[in-house]
């Protein structure tokens, strides 16, 4: 049986998977797990996108302020498309995306601020974007088929935001004393929550990795590492290891303590609009 | 900042002739590659590439955006 078998019609009698260690035998949690990091990867993108939004007219180049608008669009895109398969879990996307409080919100500690200069939005952008696609990645190497099609289009448009983000980090790396510290702090201030949420290695990773649906932490933090890591050495730059499971993880959220402030949670449900015209 | 001025080309289809769409800056090709792909997105190109401005030469005219490049002198290549 594969793992989208699993998610989508139960156990056949006496399927070997079911029975494996890790696996618990329990088609209810292991579709938690699926819906947990769906959920994850959604709002992740979801907040990442409002963040590149900030600097939509604040970019140092008008050219970049427009990649910035085109990337926040990417994102709310792939969010979209993410939101809509925990239909299949059970969930109804539209209070996913419109109801939660900002202690539901599953993203990434890391975008739980503002960026507050540039500096910070291509060194945390650069760590965040890497964490996602590797996160995508492994999705794409596991058996989940409802979400296989949409992958491709996703990371192509990664691939884009990567492009930028490194050449924007070169350029403040090779500038004064000052961009370059304030780079090199987002980076590595963002880098060790990102490693531990691309590969958790807690109880309902485990489920899915048992099942196919995604590749094994040890995997996916070593292929973070190794797509971020060269680019940053090139820097004169390097990379602290991942936060510990035991500092501060939710294991219910996929994400460190704390939560989104309450402004970005506010445009991302849509709250003003949807109450004047919606509702 | 130096910035380096690129123009952009781009087919919607195979066999389509390659169009110029526009220009923008950038302080190096891979930030203009980006730039370019990310600024000219309201069609679905089959093709886009960027050529640095000053690598246009002009063959027939006098002025226009890449006269800087011109190899006669002004007035050496009318007919």
């Amino acid at each position: 049986m594969t793992g989208a078998e699993a998610l989508s019609g139960g156990p056949p009698a006496g399927d070997p998977d079911l029975t494996s260690p890790g696996l618990e035998g329990s088609p209810d949690a292991l579709r938690a797990a699926m819906g947990r990091l769906l959920l994850t990867l959604a709002d992740t993108k979801r907040i990442l996108g409002l963040r590149y939004s900030d600097w939509l007219l604040g970019a140092p180049a008008i050219e970049a302020g427009i990649a910035a608008s085109s990337m926040a669009q990417d994102e709310w895109g792939h969010a979209r498309l993410l939101y809509a398969t925990l239909g299949d879990f059970g969930e109804d996307p539209r209070v996913l995306e419109h109801e939660r409080d900002a202690a539901n919100w599953t993203s990434l500690e890391v975008l739980d601020g503002p960026f507050e200069d540039w500096a910070q939005f291509v060194g945390r952008s650069l760590v965040v974007d890497a964490a996602l696609a590797i996160a995508l990645e492994g999705l794409k190497a596991g058996l989940y088929a409802p979400i296989d099609g949409r992958l491709a289009k996703m990371l192509a448009e990664e691939e884009f935001h990567r492009s930028l983000l490194e050449a924007w980090c070169t350029r403040l790396a090779s500038g004064s004393t000052e961009a370059r510290g304030r780079l090199g702090a987002a980076i590595t201030g963002a880098f060790p929550a990102a490693l531990r949420w691309v590969g958790p290695g807690d109880g309902p990773h485990a489920r899915l990795r048992e099942a196919g649906l995604t590749s094994g932490a040890p995997t996916l933090r070593a292929a973070l590492v190794g797509r971020v890591r060269p680019f940053v050495r090139s820097l004169g730059l390097d990379l602290p290891g991942p936060a510990s499971l035991d500092d501060d993880w939710d294991g219910t959220r996929a994400r460190g303590a704390g939560q989104p402030d309450d402004d970005v949670v506010e445009r991302a449900r849509g709250d003003r609009n949807r109450a004047l015209f919606v509702e | 900042m130096e910035e380096i001025v690129f123009d952009v080309f781009a087919r919607k289809s195979r066999g389509d002739p390659l169009s110029h769409i526009g220009y923008l800056s950038a302080p190096d090709a891979a930030m203009a590659r980006v730039y370019a792909w990310k600024t000219y997105d309201e069609e679905n190109w089959f093709e886009m590439c960027i050529v640095p401005r000053s690598a246009i030469i002009p063959v027939n005219r006098e002025d226009g955006p890449f006269a800087a490049n011109a190899l006669v002198p002004a007035g050496g290549g009318s007919p």
